[in-house]
């Protein structure tokens, strides 16, 4: 029963990322950089790494890249949200796991912001085959601070409260 | 919040705000300049900013996607576009060399580059 019980609760978490996905897209940003998002959906990533774990974390946003293509229909911004979604997701465990004591949820998640943004940047310059399209960096930089801020301070209170009623469920 | 995360936080704005001044210096120091509009990685057009062009627009249809880009007094910006989300619509003109427009559905880059003072000397004579 544990087991079905995590795996519920894993497809309810990838379900509320797309939601959140589609809800932001939905929110009108007052600039209008490529590749600039509020990463609203980091927020269930971040959760489900601080509940369960490294592999469930990876497993939710890989999953959460797919079937967002199913909704939005783009496949060219599949390459450029599941690179992100990995990236960050690695830097964030490894920030987690391993600098607890420095950071906080909230530099856990600028460290995520900013992997995800350099992935993405990455992806773009790689299929572009445009390296001038660094030059976006600083920009989305500063950016992924305030996102990453957000993120990361709504974090600590979903977890805080989720680790207390998950208790049974999770490792 | 604790001390590291302010550390990073402030440690990110300095590096943002160095590259940034990076990208911008990188923008000063060219006579002439023009637009180079790259379609999936290649030059698809080159134009040189003059009087003739003003006002000026340019179809560019691909077999990824359609973009109507409109030149004026030195900058140019995109008018049209079939992509989903219209951000290079959105972004407005660019004006200085290294700015560019991007349109990720369409493999559209709209690039200023600048034209660098030729120091090179054509023959010498002995």
């Amino acid at each position: 029963m544990k087991r079905l019980n995590k795996l519920i609760f894993l497809s309810l978490l990838v379900s509320i990322g797309l939601a959140l996905s589609v809800l932001e897209s939905l929110i009108p940003l007052p600039i209008t950089i490529p590749g600039a998002k509020l990463g609203l959906s980091n927020m269930v990533i971040l959760v489900t790494l601080v509940i369960f774990g490294f592999k469930e974390a990876i497993v939710v946003g890989i999953l959460k890249s797919i079937v967002l293509v199913l909704i939005t229909g783009s496949i060219s911004s599949l390459m450029y949200s599941l690179s992100g979604a990995i990236l960050s997701c690695i830097i964030m465990a490894i920030v987690y796991k391993f600098f607890t004591n420095i950071f906080s949820l909230i530099g856990v998640s600028i460290f995520g912001a900013v992997a995800h943004n350099f992935a993405q940047v990455s992806v773009a310059a790689i299929m572009m085959y445009n390296a001038r399209i660094y030059s976006y960096l600083p920009i989305l930089l500063l950016t992924s601070l305030f996102t990453g801020y957000f993120v990361g301070l709504s974090s600590i209170y979903i977890s805080k409260n989720l680790k207390k009623n998950l208790k049974s469920y999770s490792r | 919040m604790t001390k590291g995360d302010k550390i990073l936080i402030i440690f990110i704005i300095i590096v943002s705000l160095v590259s940034l001044g990076f990208v911008k210096k990188g923008a000063i120091g060219y006579k002439e300049k023009y637009v180079s509009i790259q379609v999936n990685g290649k030059e698809y057009k080159k134009i040189i900013f003059d009087n003739a062009v003003i006002g000026k627009t340019i179809p560019i249809e691909t077999e990824y996607g359609y973009n109507l880009i409109e030149i004026g007094d030195g900058k140019v910006r995109v008018i049209e576009a079939d992509c989903p989300d219209k951000i290079d619509v959105l972004q407005g003109y660019i004006s200085s060399p290294g700015e560019l427009i991007v349109c990720l559905p369409n493999k559209l880059v709209v690039e200023i580059k600048g034209i660098e003072e030729t120091r090179e000397i054509d023959h010498i004579s002995h």
